[in-house]
């Protein structure tokens, strides 16, 4: 029975029914199709598992051959190992959660099926990439997630500036993408074969002598940052808010955005052998981390603070997987799903109780409005702040201890630098928490008097993902992982540092918390003199360090110079428009000319009929 | 005619044809013109028939003198005199016409000069019985041909005339 | 030179004479005499080849000249005669509405 080809395959189903049979069969059908499919592919997930605790080998599938040329063979084979169950329980699981959301959120929109489809497409492409045995297959879902990105970005494609973020999302995205194609060219060059598990046997075993895997190692990593939004290419993340909220929840929180960090962790034999890279893969992530912290702290639209907050996780996520720690960065993954869907959700259910509302100096005293909303909102917060017990707490200490004392590149800027940034976390998570639910309401009158709770449908969901967030934590993920994933050894000053480092990590978060309170509590008044004091400080950060505008400037300006005089004035307009209009314009004055010819004149035409004649038996005498 | 007389008198009727076909281009009334072509296809008349092709030579002077150029002349004689054609007899290609002409001669003649040199039997093919049995027993498709020529040439006249006629009151 | 070959070439004569008559003379008529003078010589061509040979595919097709210059002739003449009418001139080249 092909369990794993079935689990990718019946979201494949839910998209081609909604798509092709949506509109006409109604609502009712396409969300039965569109939640029941993913819910099922989550329980052939779940039963997979099950069975690879209890055989603990994993389960290897082909499902046909796609290619072959001469003596090479390209298959399309599935791979489910403890890495693989990891991702596809959070991705069928989550996902599944966040369908069942959306019934109720997008309950009024005219192009429900259409929103099914695409959504389901997503899965579709998300279980490809990590349930693919080859690098082709996992590329075939990286690409087809992108897609699925942007068809979701763009979904109210009516309005000029959400269709603009989705191609910016799609755009970005290639960049990176030709950096992954060129790392997997050179793989294939140098071991003759894309399929991960023999590519980390070929590197666990020692270096490769054919090929560096610095640059290979490099190369992938330049693809994930832009998959999952590092420096440089995460300016397309805050633009993807534009989309409805469950796919921000999902796709730009939970999963598409993780797929770098499995990537990476996938081929943790690669990047055993390359240890310059992972330097760079902590640094970077550790940079991006602190550069999201600082400008999610002066952002107004409740999403885009949550935004930029994912792209500061997904920073933690690289400096975990850089200073080797690979198994935690896999933990924070799967916790960083629970709450950061939790939280999306939460803000999705926000607006809908506002009729749209986003900006949340327009918002205020929805504690006791919208109870459930508050308490998932705040356990979810609690948790990305780090409050100990909760699932966030866990994961982020252990990435902060390996960032500190990783016998792989530990060291003490990068774990100084996560601090902070923890610090930044807890800070803006809970100014969120101060300025949307409490103080004095700042709505206008008509929305305040429609202020309501969402359904069940929305609220229930919630309630599952905070739950998730306060227990996801004692799942002990990177011991179940330690067979693929080896945990690295601490330093001894690690080791000796491990107690207080922890105390450090709780102070940080209460410590987030009571600023934020100091702050932001009384409507915000100590906030507003602490903005005009530092303000050319909080203009930079508001307007996102100015990074969009640097890219407009050196990039996409010469770019579109070039477009615009090269390739359309000279290229197109001069040389091959001028071509075929030459070629028109020849024939036209050939024809011009030999019509020349026709005078009327009769004399004229008998005395071409002697000249020919003449010619002809000249040619004739000529040739014998 | 065989012998030394009918290759004189062969060749002053060349001479003859020639001079008619000079005088032809050289004159400037038309009914010169037409009196000189008259005298070229006798003297070819003649050729014809010291050649021993008495049916051509018949034939020549029955349908092309008798009836072609008769009417030719009828043509002339009615049309107006105080024509500008009258007075400027050449048309603006006179020099190009006969650069032509002389390129043409030496090609035909360059071509000439290798034509093989053969007996010629005398009547050969044109004596009258042989000729007339050729034509009705293997060329027969030929002669029906003829007759369908003539009728579309006589159909041709009949619309050129009566449509003309019609819309010229 | 052999009378053969005198007759070839008084045919040729004829021919180019006539050919270059009809590029050079202004006459419609005359243009059309110099026409009856190209298919005399090719007559005389046509004999004094069909007797070299011996074939009488060449009678025949002397006898095919004759026919069609004589039913050329017929159609010619009333097709000049309604183009004189027209333009009132027998200057071939007054007749250029076919230019172009």
């Amino acid at each position: 029975m092909p369990w794993l080809g079935l689990i990718v395959a019946l979201p494949l189903l839910g998209f081609a029914l909604n798509g092709a049979l949506g509109r006409r069969l109604g609502k009712r059908f396409v969300s039965a199709v569109g939640c029941g499919l993913p819910i099922a592919s989550a329980l052939i997930a779940l039963r997979c598992f099950l069975a690879l605790l209890e055989t603990g080998a994993p389960i290897s599938e082909t499902a046909f051959t796609w290619a072959v040329i001469g003596d090479r063979a390209f298959e399309v084979s599935f791979w489910f190992d403890r890495l693989s169950a990891v991702m596809a329980l959070v991705v069928t699981g989550v996902g599944s959660l966040i369908h069942v959301y959306s019934i109720g959120y997008m309950k009024n929109d005219g192009s429900y099926a259409r929103y099914f489809a695409f959504l389901n497409l997503f899965l579709f492409f998300m279980l490809l990439l990590v349930l693919g045995r080859s690098m082709l297959v996992l590329f075939v879902g990286w690409e087809g997630v992108g897609l699925a990105s942007y068809l979701l970005i763009g979904f109210w494609f009516e309005d000029p500036a959400k269709a603009k973020a989705g191609k910016k999302a799609f755009i970005t995205n290639r960049v990176g993408d030709g950096a992954f194609l060129l790392g997997m060219f050179i793989l294939y060059g140098a071991l003759g074969t894309l399929d991960m598990v023999r590519i980390n046997e070929a590197f666990l075993a020692g270096p490769v002598p054919a090929v560096s895997a610095t640059v290979i190692g490099l190369l992938l990593f330049a693809g994930a940052t832009g998959k999952s939004a590092q420096i440089p290419l995460y300016v397309w993340l805050p633009d993807a808010m534009a989309g409805p909220t469950p796919v921000s929840a999902l796709i730009h929180a939970a999963t598409m955005v993780t797929a770098g960090v499995y990537m990476v962790a996938r081929l943790n034999g690669v990047y055993l052998q390359a240890p310059d890279a992972a330097q760079v893969i902590a640094s970077v992530g550790a940079a991006t981390a602190l550069l999201a912290a600082t400008i999610a702290v002066a952002q107004y639209d409740i999403k885009k603070v949550l935004a930029y907050s994912t792209i500061s996780q997904l920073g933690f996520m690289f400096l975990a997987l850089g200073v080797g720690a690979t198994g935690f960065a896999v933990f924070h993954l799967m916790t960083h799903a629970f709450f950061k869907a939790c939280l999306f959700l939460g803000a999705g259910s926000v607006i809908h109780a506002l009729g749209g509302e986003q900006d949340i100096r327009k918002m205020g005293g929805l504690w006791r409005r919208i109870p459930v909303t508050f308490a998932t909102f705040l356990i979810a917060t609690a948790a990305i702040a780090g409050i100990p017990g909760l699932a966030g707490f866990w994961s982020k200490d252990e990435i902060l201890l390996y960032a500190f004392g990783s016998s792989e590149g530990g060291a003490v800027l990068l774990w100084a630098t996560g601090a902070f940034t923890a610090l930044l976390t807890s800070f803006y998570m809970f100014r969120l928490v101060w300025l949307t639910f409490f103080g004095r309401s700042r709505m206008s009158h008509e929305v305040e008097h429609h202020v309501h709770e969402s359904p069940i449908s929305m609220t229930g969901v919630l309630a599952v993902l905070a739950l998730l967030s306060i227990v996801g934590g004692f799942i002990h993920v990177p011991h179940f992982l330690e067979p693929v994933l080896p945990i690295p050894a601490l330093t001894a000053a690690g080791e000796d540092a491990e107690g207080a480092l922890m105390g450090i990590s709780i102070a940080i978060a209460l410590t987030g918390l009571a600023l934020a309170w100091f702050f932001f509590s009384n409507g915000g008044a100590r906030a507003e003199g602490a903005r005009r004091a530092l303000s050319p400080l909080h203009g930079f950060l508001a307007n996102r360090w100015y990074v969009d505008e640097l890219y407009e400037l050196l990039i996409i300006r010469p770019l579109h110079w070039i477009s615009d005089r090269v390739f359309l004035r000279i290229g197109d307009r001069l040389l091959i428009d001028g071509a075929l209009h030459g070629l028109a314009s020849l024939a036209r004055r050939g024809a011009h000319a030999f019509s020349l010819v026709q005078t009327g004149n009769l004399h004229l035409y008998a005395l071409l009929a002697l000249l020919g004649g003449a010619l002809l038996l000249a040619l004739r005498w000529l040739n014998g | 005619m065989t012998g030394a007389v009918g290759t004189v008198l062969l060749w002053c009727f060349a001479g003859a044809a020639t001079l008619g076909a000079v005088l032809m281009l050289v004159a400037r009334h038309p009914m010169r013109v037409a009196l000189s072509l008259v005298g070229v296809m006798l003297s070819l008349a003649g050729v014809f028939a010291l050649q021993g092709a008495h049916a051509v030579a018949v034939f020549q002077v029955l349908i092309y003198v008798g009836a072609v150029m008769v009417f030719m002349v009828y043509v002339i004689m009615l049309i107006d005199v105080r024509d500008p054609s009258f007075t400027k007899r050449y048309s603006r290609l006179l020099v190009p016409g006969i650069i032509g002409a002389i390129l043409f001669l030496a090609a035909f003649v360059a071509l000439l000069v290798a034509v093989p040199v053969g007996a010629q039997s005398p009547g050969g093919a044109f004596a009258l019985k042989p000729f007339s049995a050729a034509f009705l027993a293997e060329h027969w498709l030929e002669f029906e041909l003829t007759s369908v020529l003539l009728l579309v040439a006589v159909v041709a006249v009949l619309a050129l005339v009566k449509g003309n006629g019609r819309r010229h009151g | 030179m052999d009378s053969a070959q005198m007759l070839v070439a008084l045919g040729a004569i004829l021919f180019v004479l006539g050919l270059a008559g009809a590029v050079v003379r202004r006459n419609l008529l005359v243009v059309l005499m110099c026409l009856e003078l190209m298919l005399n010589g090719v007559n005389v061509e046509l004999v004094t080849f069909s007797r070299l040979h011996g074939s009488t595919a060449g009678g025949v097709l002397v006898f095919l000249v004759f026919v069609v210059a004589a039913a050329e002739l017929a159609v010619a003449i009333p097709i000049v005669l309604l183009l004189v009418r027209h333009k009132k001139t027998l200057d071939a080249d007054a007749f250029k509405d076919l230019k172009g």
